[in-house]
């Protein structure tokens, strides 16, 4: 029913050193999934790795979108790392992909006074899911921090060329633009934003970068929402397995399936959290 | 030919099916309206309930292995109250058996929450866990002692007329006599295996995997110690077992049968491939018309041990 659809490859390439991309057409996820869900996708049907993989959508070509012959597909940007992603590089055109989506609570895009700014801070792959909300904004600023280990984990930065974005990089070993973590190069920049505008924040990464990130934005202007990573058992709420400690007090332990990934940053306990 | 009968009989419940969604891999129903009709399924059992709500254990929660995952996410509940305010009436609108899932920290507990859960309109039947290795408490010493097991069986029977299971702990030397001593204290149904106690560790931060350390392994990498307990289970007991651990399809479902399982739970199936209960069911239902078997209940320890 619903959320269960089979897409089919339509390539799967390696486009730099550890990193491909895997385009499949799956017209329901296309069209359904908004910025900032994601969807668990089964990488092999022998049963090996034996838990499907998150993975947030790079590009979608929803059903209604003007270029015809990639209407119904979306991508996935992966990092090969372990054993899911290895049987994942290894997917033939043509062959068929099982997939669970769209999942999970996304972004909420800001309202559209003009005047707006809007910074995303991506740290490594965490990039890859801001992109989907950079191209659904219609308005505002945009200003764009990538963050990497080296200038090969810098991803995505000539698609926010395209959206006219001010970007930012930093690396952490300095092969490209700033040396050190995205958090320090925004705290650099943040004096930028006054507390007269209206600045949204958007960030994803791992939970060492949003930590750091939750205490740079203490006492600043930003209105935040971090986009959050976890093991997953299922992905839609039934197992508790992905569950990140908050400061709700009634609900401490929260899915980030479920009523995450998407998170005010301020609303987590990082103090609990293994990073 | 006429369509194989599917019924089975646990207490004083007909199941229209032999498969049942195992408790803390279904959520609370709900989550699954999007992959299947739930009144397909034999019974569905909920997430473990305790009198006060539980917080749970710190993350990392899940962490999988080869053919399987080892979880320690602590029994995570919202407690009594919110769920029959919250949860229960989801299931009210579900045409199949509602089997509750509960635990206490200490016998009275135990026994009040029986005495409760069986004051609730809506629900058919209830399981006793006596086998999270997830809780440190007595809960761990009820599930591996015989005497304790049946003293604490005997006063939950006395709490309620509701059908009654007891899920046993696969982490004992004898699940024979833990079976016959469930049996002894007025269980109408014994359910078995829960997860095995399991540890991982990761070799570059030296640290475990798991933030509780220790968490409770699931999945096809269990199914062949899970099988040889309920072959044994079944010897022991006259009543029915309701046989888990590693079904991910019918053939499984069957060999589970076959040794003597009245029903069948699926648990971690139901994460990966939400949809792997119903397809248990047409499985069942095919092989039994290819088989010529009438009814599955004549297939209930069909197992020939003899060469």
């Amino acid at each position: 029913m619903g959320l269960l659809s089979t897409g089919i490859v339509i390539r799967n390439q390696e486009i730099r050193p550890d990193y491909s991309l895997l385009e499949i057409h799956c017209p329901p996820i296309a069209t359904g999934i908004k910025p900032g869900q994601f969807i668990m996708l089964k990488v092999s049907n022998d049963g090996h790795p034996f838990l499907r993989r998150p993975f947030s959508v790079y590009k979608r070509y929803p059903d209604d979108h003007p270029r015809r012959t990639k209407k119904g597909r979306l991508s996935i940007l992966y990092k090969i790392v372990g054993k899911g992603t290895r049987k994942m590089a290894a997917l033939e055109k043509g062959q068929g992909v099982e997939m669970v989506g769209p999942l999970g609570n996304g972004f909420t895009l800001p309202p559209d006074p003009p005047s707006t700014n809007i910074v995303l801070v991506g740290g490594g792959l965490g990039i890859v899911s801001l992109y989907p909300l950079a191209e659904a904004l219609s308005a505002g600023r945009l200003f764009v921090f990538i963050g990497g280990k080296t200038r090969n984990d810098i991803l995505c930065s000539a698609d926010f060329e395209r959206l006219n974005s001010n970007i930012f990089i930093s690396t952490e070993d300095g092969s490209l633009g700033f040396k050190g973590r995205v958090v320090d190069l925004f705290s650099f920049h943040k004096k930028r934003f006054k507390k007269s505008q209206v600045n949204y924040l958007y960030a994803c990464g791992p939970m060492g970068m949003l930590k750091d990130l939750a205490r740079t934005l203490r006492s600043e202007p930003f209105v935040n929402q971090g986009s959050l990573e976890s093991r997953m058992g299922c992905g839609f709420g039934a197992c508790w397995g992905c569950a990140v400690k908050t400061k709700d007090p009634k609900t401490p332990y929260q899915r980030v399936c479920k009523e995450g990934p998407v998170f005010g940053l301020e609303d987590i306990d990082w103090e609990q959290c293994q990073v | 030919m006429q369509a194989p009968d599917l019924s089975v009989r646990i207490g004083r419940l007909t199941l229209k099916n032999p498969v049942i969604v195992a408790s803390g891999t279904f959520g609370f129903g709900q989550e699954f309206e999007d992959f299947l009709d739930p009144s397909r399924l034999g019974a569905i059992i909920t997430k473990g309930i305790s009198l006060n709500p539980m917080a749970g254990n710190p993350p990392p929660r899940i962490f999988e292995t080869e053919g399987g995952i080892i979880n320690s996410i602590g029994l995570q509940n919202p407690g009594l109250q919110d769920f029959v305010k919250d949860k229960l009436p989801y299931y009210r609108k579900v045409k199949s058996h509602l089997v509750v899932n509960f635990f206490g920290n200490t016998s009275e507990e135990y026994v009040l929450l029986a005495g409760r859960l069986d004051e609730i309109p809506g629900i058919s039947a209830l399981e006793m866990n006596i086998s999270c290795p997830n809780i440190k408490r007595e809960g761990i010493i009820f599930g591996s002692n015989p005497r304790m097991a049946y003293r604490l069986v005997r006063r939950v029977r006395k709490a309620t007329g509701l059908t009654l299971l007891v899920k046993l702990s696969p982490n004992v030397t004898d699940i024979a006599s833990m079976a016959k001593a469930v049996e002894e204290g007025g269980a109408d149904g014994v359910s078995l295996v829960n997860t095995f106690r399991a540890m991982a560790v990761n070799i570059h931060s030296k640290k475990p995997e798991l933030g509780n350390i220790v968490g409770g392994l699931s999945g096809p990498a269990i199914k062949p110690i899970a099988l040889r307990m309920v072959w044994e289970a079944s010897q022991a007991v006259k009543i029915p077992v309701i046989g888990m651990g590693g079904i991910m399809k019918a053939e499984d479902a069957i060999e589970f049968i076959l040794v003597g399982a009245s029903a069948v739970q699926i648990g971690s199936a139901n994460l990966v491939n939400p949809t792997t209960a119903v397809e248990v069911i047409d499985g069942i239902e095919k092989y039994l018309g290819n088989h010529r078997i009438g009814r599955v209940a004549q297939l209930v320890g069909l197992f020939r041990p003899g060469l």
